[in-house]
């Protein structure tokens, strides 16, 4: 039995949604945000970095959503194994979602810890350029590898979350995300949320009825998202 | 055969060393940043933002570092835990750790970029400095206690040469000098990198890049 360390709304939605859509046994821990719980003592012991998520498993805690996309991959058989022809863009494609997209991303919700207050506007700007451009190429990539990027995959729930994130936060800044713009993208989001894990994990996290799709702030039952 | 989109010293030197260590075939399509060969269709067809690296396979055509090291590793089955080995867990979690965090951070301290101007590149380089200076002590305590062998002298993997050529990025070529970040700091990760360098596969990059014969510990 695993064991997610979790927050509503955090990196570990896209760990949950995966572990609930494979079938696959787990258990969940609260991260309390409120109190700043990922920088206790305990939580360092298995994280010491501090973020979230982590996955226990026999096989030790693993921390990074991508590293443990890429483990349940290999255990569960959810990615294309390494002699398959689509495991280079799976590859390409996951790291993608880690490393450009998803690090772009926590720059432009936390703003304060990459620039002073009055360079504000001009960092979001860059960094809003730069996500669009990231969700444009991740349409065209999700239309050519349509196998790749399926509720039952790795890829679209990574796609999903940072689509919802992107619709959301950070609240108050200007928006500059729409689904319409990325049409492959918008269908498979679609989809997903009709999928019944999706609708399991938006009750968990209380993410409302169209969590990727027609995403709302959360309003969980435990926890806070920030 | 592998083809290498390369420029020296940029991030392509880290798969260059890989496919050193790993003695395969291969060759480097060097690029000249100042000519606009990243801009050309050519290329723009390999990479869509036109950066260094990507890596020709026979699978086809790839981007991303960290996506190019693992692929490599599993194509190969060396330089890091295979599936199913039961050190694969905490491999990918530093490795991811190292591509996510570490590779993000350094970026910031190397190539600041201004939507503020210079006023705010001084303020966002310190940050980055003590965000990277944390990082590293954690990495660090991690190899002096766990003492992984995917994290080690004398037996070289995907992530040790990674962090090498971070840290010879960080050790010298921060955006401001005084925020160099001496290797010498981390001890158990200066002993992984002085072990790298001793390496045939490693002296010949290095000759091939022009980054000296102490690319890592003395980096210059």
């Amino acid at each position: 039995m695993y064991t997610l360390h979790y927050a509503p709304d955090n990196a570990s939605l896209i760990i949950r949604l995966v572990l609930d859509t494979a079938g696959i046994a787990y258990q969940t821990t609260l991260v309390d945000r409120a109190v700043r719980a990922q920088d206790s003592a305990a939580y360092r012991r298995l994280n010491p970095a501090g973020l979230i998520p982590t996955l226990e498993t026999p096989h030790g805690a693993i921390s990074e959503t991508g590293a443990i996309l890429l483990w349940l991959g290999d255990t569960h058989h959810l990615a294309p194994p390494s002699d398959h022809p689509t495991h280079l863009p799976f590859l390409q494609w996951l790291f993608f979602l880690a490393n450009t997209v998803h690090a772009d991303l926590r720059q432009l919700f936390y703003p304060q810890l990459y620039v002073p207050t009055d360079a504000t506007p001009g960092h979001h700007a860059l960094l809003s350029a730069r996500m669009i451009r990231h969700f444009t190429l991740l349409d065209s990539a999700a239309a050519d590898h349509p196998g790749l990027f399926t509720a039952q995959g790795l890829l679209l729930p990574y796609t999903a979350a940072l689509m919802r994130w992107s619709a959301l936060y950070p609240a108050n800044a200007p928006r500059w995300f729409s689904l319409s713009t990325y049409p492959t993208l918008a269908v498979l989001l679609a989809h997903l949320d009709a999928t019944p894990a999706a609708r399991t994990v938006a009750m968990a996290e209380g993410l409302g009825p169209l969590p990727f799709s027609a995403p709302i702030l959360p309003r969980p039952p435990e926890g806070t998202a920030l | 055969m592998y083809t290498l989109h390369a420029i020296p010293d940029f991030a392509s030197l880290i798969v260059h060393l890989v496919l050193a260590e790993l003695d395969v075939p291969h060759q480097l399509a060097l690029h000249d940043m100042d000519k606009g060969d990243l801009q050309a269709p050519a290329y723009l067809a390999i990479h869509p933002f036109g950066k260094i690296p990507a890596l020709e396979t026979p699978d086809g055509p790839m981007f991303e570092t960290g996506a190019i090291l693992l692929y490599l590793a599993e194509k190969h089955g060396a330089l890091a835990p295979q599936a199913g080995d039961p050190a694969r867990a905490a491999f990918l979690s530093w490795f991811v750790f190292t591509n996510h965090n570490l590779h993000t951070t350094m970026m910031q301290l190397i190539h600041p970029y201004r939507p503020g101007g210079d006023a705010a590149a001084s303020l966002i380089c310190p940050v980055a400095h003590d965000t990277l200076r944390a990082q590293l002590a954690t990495l660090d305590a991690m190899v002096t206690r766990d003492r992984p062998s995917w994290l080690s002298a004398g037996q070289p993997s995907i992530l040790s040469l990674y962090l090498a050529v971070i840290l010879r990025w960080t050790s010298a070529f921060a955006h401001d000098p005084a925020l160099n970040i001496p290797v010498a700091d981390y001890p158990a990760l200066h002993a992984i990198l002085a072990s790298l360098e001793g390496r045939p596969a490693i002296q010949r990059v290095a000759a091939i890049e022009g980054i000296g014969p102490t690319p890592f510990t003395k980096a210059a």
